[in-house]
């Protein structure tokens, strides 16, 4: 046991001296983990006049008048030694070296410690030494106190330092955080303390097996931070990873954890799919998408179970975002793209705690578009008849007024409550946190809600010494209903309320004389918007549930396993009923389905780790492990149509006139890996880290199925170097690179397999058993594959007061998942296939910064990051890829993107808008003529080709920000959080359905400013029929914000009037979301996606409506 | 140790117990490894070219479409129809027309679909004749897709085995017109040989001997080999009894979907089931021919001349157009519709269970049938030795039907007149094919076939004025430049795009 890590905790007492002495003691020994060196010595100054008297009166009178405490072994120090100290407002470093220049002692100063040895005595020598103390001292005294020190979240505390208070005779937790210290006589309590921890005094008295639960104070540096298969103390971190605490995310009521985490993490873009949709799903980008068509969602990793389901932010404690390989290769395949560790919270020793938590929002729409009234819309749509040689539509345009406002018809005043009830609590064997929360949401479009219930249940418990387990378990129920707010692909039948809702003719009422829905006047048979959103009732309910178990095993001495067991199903049932009110049921007699689906996906995992310190300037953690998981998923579905009544909504199948062939379907698939990681530390200087990932998947190709996914890198802390020692500005500076390769899997099952599809067909009105080959094999398939280098800085001033994290990434992808188009005579349409290159990289900063300007404390972090996309190899020898992302009822338009070699995916694609075509103009052969549209001529040949087609836009902005501040003053606190984007374009397609001119749907207000032969100075062009949608430049927008996500005031009542009312905590609180934005978007809000892909970013089209919200809160503590 | 001990057991059992392959044996998922094993099996994969041929991009809609526009009896009903019909209708298509590239992959989709079923034909074990007449139903189908693309697009590559491997078929050119005909006739050949009379089920969706001859018929003629189109009509002929072919007595019944599974008449139909809303079940022929007054969308709606040059007497004008319709329960003359034009009511007046607006009804679409094998008769016999008694006789079969009225017998049309020329009876027959088949999409490979394209379009009396037709360009479509820029060597473009 030369090497042993466990701390021996050396007791001063000493036969001879013990009596007389009035300094005890100490001697702490080594730790793997690292404590800090501290500048703080080299702050504390102190006066102080002794002449010849004993060092130890010296060490007396600096502890008295100091935070410092000495510690040292009796046989190193000669106690009775006299001398003299002389120091006038002098920094104690100097004192110290001072008074011990002469001496054969040395000193070092350690956190809050000064410890001393004889000069050039070995350490580990000197622990035996102390051992025997220890053993003799036991034999006389008999009051032993021991227990285990955490950290809050339930993770040991090595090197604690737990101090019999009024004394300085301590001792110092061991690795696992266990201690053991002997009372003196009299004591009562004892004070732990650890760096970055509160300091808490517990009373000990008859108490023995004591958990102490220590609360993180404003120093991060030695935070932990949870990372794949383990944690690790921010100090000690190589790679780039972004934390997000449980304040953060609990800001505002949110449906979702992931809505609460925009903008809070440096490299971590968020945007939901449709505006302020109640239920609607979010996209999540880390470090831009390192695909084209894969799946670039990052891996979520619950509580360590990876494709977990996420928690309701409100039970969870903190977020970590994997940024870079050396964090992210340890989850190999589904690595790429960025890993986002969840944990939640956890019972804390001490009495059992209840938190109720209740909060209000009232919600509005957060912009309209200004749309012609009836009257401007009327004298629009006559011009564009008189233009067409026809009579005008409208003769009595004097009398219309305003018309119908379909925007107020479809939107109400919505709003969300939200409670939360939790219990929490521990003693030394178990500890426990249960939650139940309830969100429900009304939204601001008539007819879309959402509700979320959830429970959540940790408990924790020590089964042995050597022995731990816990139970983790998340149940949720989701239900989300009403309309389609936002169209999908489908046509004219399927169109979104919002869109309808733009689109319809303010001229038309919402109802015919005899009390039906009014229909599209003009052109395609749009649905009456009011109709739309009454119409059509969907439901969509998931349960989901989610069981972990696991134990953990001390093996012997410094060896851990770990196994944990878990399985998440998410059983879906989505209902829909279309009445006759509609276009897509009016034909059939209403049309309804029901579909169900269970995915399921069970986890096994094993590890080992071990760590170790050797000497004491090596540090060694290894890790490694085994990981099986597998996945399926079940789809039934049936649908009917032609009803009796639309009252039998999609509860009455049976009575349906037709019912359509039933669905069903099954797809199953296994990942099989071997991983391991290996920390190696020297000095707390320098740190490596390697990861190795073998992973197997089952949905790629044979022969293809296993690979390697390594990582390494390598950080400096060159603060804790010699030659920084006496910085006292600099508290914090690390140097990090790192560089691995990372996969994405996101193939579907059995993409590899060449199969036979179904057809439907009938013989003489019998259906019939029909198959056709619908796709070909591809035995060469593999994953995605992301080379990525980081370098990084850790920069800490002042003490922390200061914080700046940067990093700097290139990623890599290569063997792009493509589905190549084949030649279409092959009867295939196309192949999935790996080829192509795509490169992402970025620069991410976050600064943080705190101060107290006398009782006000200020936090303020900064978060920046910017990211750059790159084609760099297309299949086909790099020829540009043109494609769509237009709604399927824009006809007319072509492409609207293209995929290029040097240019960002999802770039715009079209012509040039130049204005109006003005009179005297050169007029380009298949142009519009005058008044119309006007394009560039690119070629410059006088032709309008579709050669005169060129980039117009890149929807990914320059850089993304946030910025939060928390202000306390009191029991107030303030919280403002800003967040935004910069640089950034939109295709506008709402825009350009309603500004087409063509007067077949209503237009925005900018049609005011339309040509005519006596207005000539705009750049919008007159209304004309017989134009078509053309992708310009005209439609696309810089969509630049700046946006105040949430203000919140808060009180918190004081201690005395809590003790009268008998709580424990009471905080009142009011706050805004989305109260403020500025951005120059013309369109309804510039936080917009319609279509969630790679290849389709920053498109507008009828999406619901941005909300601003107004929240009441409650929190109240029992 | 002993608990180290233990555990070191647990862990090693973990990881080897969860030993796994890792292969994907999908449930539900059908692979085409070992999937064929009896008649039921190759026949499922015969239904599904089959079903193929009734997608909403073939005959359930595009296919019907173009060749309806592109000839000179149908034209755009709403203009605001989207752009590629309209470039159709008007010979202004180029290389990108969204209907020439979508119909251009359900083709090959269907051959792939026939590929595959003939394969099946070959693997599985059982009689010879039943493994040859599987064989010979996917060779039938093939040859038919084949001949409809060779007539619209002239040179395109040629496939006649099911594919496993793209890249084998990656840069291959095109073959010639003259080679696709052999492949055609050569399948064609097979199927008269191999297949049955007829299906105990009395489909008409399913190739026959007699489908296989009819097609052939149709092709010499189209090929100008009269002796052999009209040998094999002649053979049609002559068979009906036992392929169960004759003309129905009322011309109507043809166009009630509620009638046609079986129905003698038809030679070849595609099946469709009404309100089975499916990709491969889509007729989007019926809201595409019903005016929008009832739902419809006003899209393939004949020109007035079309009407007002069909003599009235004629029972086959009244069936296949509708001048008048009740719309909320009046009786509305066409005068009065938005698109004030007669509209097309073979696809759309008895149509089965189909939506309101007519779309997934549960009209089969013909594409021959027996009264074709009569003018085809005629018109190659014509050919031959002139207007025989012989030729004439088939023409007045079908004018006799003509005449029959559910309550009268008209006397028009009369018979073809004793002292007709040659000349004369191939015009005539060329408009009787025209009025009997109208909207049948026929008529636009008739125009190429006999090259009418100057005069119906540029003639005194053009139905459809087209002053953009070109004969030089316009009897083929333009091949798909997507599919150009795959593959290169399927360059030269089509003269003219």
């Amino acid at each position: 046991m030369k090497n042993d890590v466990r701390i021996w905790h050396i007791l001063s007492y000493s036969p001879k001296v013990s009596l007389t002495m009035k300094l005890t003691t100490i001697l702490l020994l080594v730790s793997v983990f690292s404590i800090q060196a501290n500048t703080y010595s080299q702050k504390v100054k102190i006066t102080c006049n002794l002449e010849n008297v004993k060092i130890t009166e010296v060490f007396e009178e600096i502890e008295k008048n100091t935070e410092f405490k000495f510690l040292y072994n009796h046989g190193d120090i000669d106690m009775g030694k006299v001398v003299s100290v002389e120091a006038e407002n002098k920094v104690l470093g100097e004192v110290l070296k001072e008074l011990f220049s002469e001496t054969n002692i040395s000193f070092k100063v350690r956190k809050k410690q000064i410890i001393l040895r004889k000069a050039g005595k070995n350490l580990t020598e000197k622990s035996v030494e102390a051992g025997l103390f220890r053993e003799k001292y036991l034999e006389e005294q008999e009051i032993v106190v021991n227990g285990i020190v955490y950290s809050e979240d339930g993770l040991p505390l090595p090197g604690a330092s737990i101090i019999i208070k009024g004394t300085t005779k301590g001792v110092i937790s061991d690795l696992d955080g266990v201690f053991e210290i002997s009372l003196v006589e009299g004591a009562t309590t004892l004070v732990f303390s650890y760096l970055g921890f509160a300091t808490k005094e517990i009373n000990v008295i008859g108490k023995n097996n004591i958990k102490v639960y220590l609360v993180p104070s404003a120093s991060n540096l030695d935070e932990i931070v949870v990372v794949g298969y383990g944690t690790v103390k921010k100090s000690d971190i190589t790679g780039s990873v972004s934390s997000v605490g449980s304040d953060e995310l609990a800001a505002f009521p949110s449906q979702d954890a992931i809505q609460a985490l925009q903008g809070r993490a440096a490299g971590v873009s968020i945007q939901a799919n449709n505006g302020g949709e109640p239920g609607s799903d979010f996209s999540v980008r880390v470090r831009g998408a390192t695909s084209i068509y894969a799946n670039s969602e990052p891996l979520y990793v619950v509580d360590g179970f990876p494709q977990g389901f996420l928690p309701a932010a409100d039970d969870i404690e903190s977020i970590e975002i994997l940024k870079d390989a050396s964090a992210t290769a340890i989850y190999g395949s589904r690595g790429a793209n960025g890993v986002i560790m969840i944990t939640t919270k956890r019972g804390k020793t001490g009495p059992l705690k209840v938190n109720f938590n209740m909060s209000y929002s009232a919600q509005t729409v957060s912009n309209k578009l200004d749309l012609l009234d009836a009257t401007q819309f009327a004298a629009y749509k006559n011009d564009i008849d008189v233009l067409a040689g026809r009579a005008p539509s409208f003769s009595n345009i004097g009398t219309l007024g305003k018309g119908t406002d379909w925007q107020d018809e479809i939107y109400h005043a919505g709003g969300v409550q939200n409670y939360g009830l939790n219990v929490s609590g521990g003693n030394e064997n178990i500890d426990y946190y249960v939650s139940g929360l309830m969100y429900d949401q009304s939204g601001v479009i008539i007819n879309s809600n959402f509700k979320r219930y959830s429970l959540t249940s940790n408990v924790n418990f020590k089964i042995s010494d050597k022995v731990r387990s816990g139970v983790n378990i998340l149940a949720r129920r989701a239900i989300k209903e009403g309309i389609e707010s936002q169209e999908g692909s489908s046509g004219v039948e399927g169109s979104g309320v919002v869109t309808t809702a733009l689109g319809f003719p303010s001229t038309v009422n919402v109802y015919d004389t005899d009390g039906s829905f009014t229909l599209m006047p003009y052109g395609d048979p749009l649905d009456n918007p009011v109709a739309n959103a009454t119409g059509r009732s969907r439901e969509l309910i998931t349960d989901y549930l989610q069981a972990n178990l696991f134990s953990e095993f001390d093996l012997f001495k410094n060896l851990k396993y770990k196994i944990s067991l878990g399985v998440t199903t998410a059983n879906g049932r989505e209902g829909e009923y279309v009445s006759t009110t509609l276009l897509a049921g009016r034909n059939i007699g209403g049309k309804a389905s029901v579909s169900s689906s269970k995915r399921t996906n069970t986890l096994l995992e094993n590890y080992l780790t071990y760590s170790t310190t050797l000497n004491e300037d090596h540090s060694l953690l290894a890790m490694g492990g085994y990981s099986y998981q597998s996945f399926s998923t079940e789809v039934w579905a049936t649908s009917a149509a032609g009803f009796l009544t639309d009252a039998v909504s999609w509860w009455g199948l049976g009575g349906a006139e037709t019912v359509d062939v039933p669905f069903s379907s099954l797809r199953e698939s296994e990942l099989a890996s071997f991983y391991g990681r290996l920390n190696y530390g020297f000095k707390n200087r320098y740190l490596l880290t390697a990861n190795l990932r073998y992973d197997g998947s089952s949905r790629l190709a044979e022969g293809n199925k296993w690979a390697f996914f390594p990582s390494g890198a390598f950080a400096w802390n060159i603060h804790n170097e010699q030659f920084l020692e006496n910085s006292k500005a600099l508290s914090q500076f690390k140097v990090r690179t790192s560089y691995g390769i990372t996969g994405n899997q996101s193939i579907a099952p059995y993409e590899s397999l060449a199969t036979l599809g179904y057809v439907f067909s009938s013989v003489n009105s019998q259906i019939v058993n029909a198959v056709r080959p619908n796709k070909v094999a591809n035995n060469e398939l593999t994953w995605e594959t992301t080379a990525q280098l980081n370098l990084g800085l850790d920069l800490g001033l002042f003490n922390d007061k200061i914080q700046l994290t940067a990093d700097y990434y290139r990623m890599t992808t290569s063997d792009l998942l493509f589905q190549i188009p084949l030649p279409e005579y092959s009867g295939f349409s196309s192949q999935l296939t790996n080829i192509g290159e795509v490169e992402n990289k970025g620069v991410e900063f976050s600064l943080t910064f705190n101060d107290v300007v006398k009782t006000i404390n200020w936090d303020t972090s900064l978060n920046f990051s910017s990211n750059k996309n790159k084609i760099i190899e297309l299949p086909d020898d790099g020829i540009d890829i043109l494609y769509s992302a237009a709604p399927g009822n824009f006809p007319s338009i072509q492409d609207t993107h293209v995929l290029r070699e040097g240019s960002p995916v999802g770039s715009f694609y079209g012509y040039v808008y130049e204005g109006v075509q003005q009179n005297g103009n050169e007029l380009l052969v298949g142009a519009e003529g005058i008044g119309g549209e006007r394009f560039r001529d690119i070629e410059n040949d006088g032709e309008l080709t579709s050669d005169d087609r060129m980039i117009i836009g890149n929807p990914h902005p320059d850089f993304i920000w946030g910025w939060n501040n928390d202000f306390s003053y009191k029991g107030f606190d303030l919280n403002i959080f800003f967040q935004g984007s910069q640089g950034n374009d939109i295709l506008n397609f709402s825009g350009a359905r309603l500004d087409l001119g063509n007067g077949l749907t209503n237009a925005t207000t900018n049609m005011l400013n339309r040509w005519s032969p006596t207005f000539t100075n705009t750049n919008v062009p007159q209304g004309n029929e017989d134009r078509s949608l053309v992708m310009s430049s005209r439609w696309v927008e810089d969509a630049s914000y700046a946006r105040l996500k949430n203000i919140l005031l808060g009180y918190s009542f004081s201690e005395n009037f809590l003790n009268k009312i008998k709580l424990r905590s009471l905080k009142v609180y009011v706050s805004a979301q989305n109260l403020l934005t500025i951005t120059g978007y013309s369109g309804l809000d510039p936080e917009v996606n319609y279509r969630d892909s790679n290849t389709s970013v920053g498109l507008d089209y009828g999406s619901y409506p941005n909300i601003k919200s107004y929240t009441l809160g409650l929190n109240i503590g029992l | 140790m002993k608990l180290y001990i233990r555990i070191l057991i647990m862990c090693i059992t973990i990881v080897f117990g969860s030993c796994v392959k890792l292969e994907e044996e999908p449930v539900g998922v059908l692979a085409p490894e070992g999937f064929f094993k009896t008649k039921t099996d190759v026949e499922a994969a015969l239904f599904g070219a089959y079903g193929r041929m009734a997608s909403g991009t073939s005959w359930g809609g595009n296919i019907i479409t173009l060749l309806q526009l592109r000839g000179d009896m149908v034209d755009i009903g709403n203009p605001g129809t989207p752009l590629r019909r309209r470039e159709i209708n008007s010979f202004t298509d180029d290389a990108t027309n969204g209907m020439t590239a979508g119909i251009w992959p359900i083709m090959y989709s269907i051959i792939g679909a026939a590929n595959n079923a003939i394969l099946g034909a070959q693997t599985i074990s059982g009689s010879e004749s039943d493994k040859k007449a599987l064989e010979a139903e996917g060779r039938v189908v093939r040859a038919y897709i084949y001949y409809v693309l060779v007539r619209m697009y002239g040179d395109v590559p040629y496939i006649d085995s099911a594919i496993t491997d793209p890249n084998s078929i990656e840069s291959i050119s095109k073959s010639k017109v003259s080679d696709i005909y052999s492949g055609i006739i050569s399948d064609l050949e097979y199927g008269v040989q191999n297949l049955p009379y007829k299906f105990d089920s009395g489909a008409r969706s399913r190739a026959t001997s007699g489908t296989a001859a009819t097609i052939l018929a149709s092709v010499h003629l189209t090929l100008e080999n009269w002796q052999a189109a009209y040998d094999n009509a002649k053979w049609v002929i002559d068979h009906k009894g036992d392929l169960q072919y004759e003309l129905v007595p009322d011309f109507q019944t043809l166009f009630d979907a509620t009638k046609q599974d079986g129905i003698s008449e038809h030679i070849f139909a595609v099946d469709f089931l009404g309100l089975q809303r499916h990709a491969d079940n889509d007729d989007t022929t019926g809201p595409k021919t019903t005016i929008s007054e009832v739902g419809g969308w006003d899209v393939q709606v004949p020109s007035l001349a079309v009407y007002n040059t069909w003599d009235s007497r004629d029972y086959r004008r009244k069936v296949s157009l509708d001048d008048e319709i009740l719309i909320e329960g009046v009786l509305t003359p066409y005068t009065e519709w938005n698109i004030s034009r007669p509209h097309i009511a073979k696809f759309n007046r008895f149509v089965g269970n189909a939506q309101t607006d007519n779309r997934q009804s549960d009209t089969n679409y013909p594409l021959f049938r027996y009264a074709e094998v009569l003018l085809i008769a005629a018109e190659a016999l014509n050919e031959v030795s002139g207007p025989t008694d012989e030729a004439k006789g088939y023409v007045n079969e079908v004018r006799e039907r003509a005449r029959r009225w559910p309550d009268h017998i008209d006397t028009y049309p009369e018979d073809v007149s004793l002292s007709v020329s040659s000349d004369e009876f191939r015009d005539l027959v060329l408009e009787e094919r025209r009025l009997e088949l109208a909207f049948e999409y026929k008529r636009w490979f008739d125009i190429k076939r006999r090259s009418l394209g100057e005069e119906v379009f540029k003639g005194p009396n053009s139905l459809e004025p087209r002053a953009n037709f070109d004969s030089g360009k316009h009897y083929l479509l333009a091949l798909p430049q997507d599919e150009l820029d795959r593959n290169t060597n399927l360059l030269p473009q089509n003269s003219g795009y």
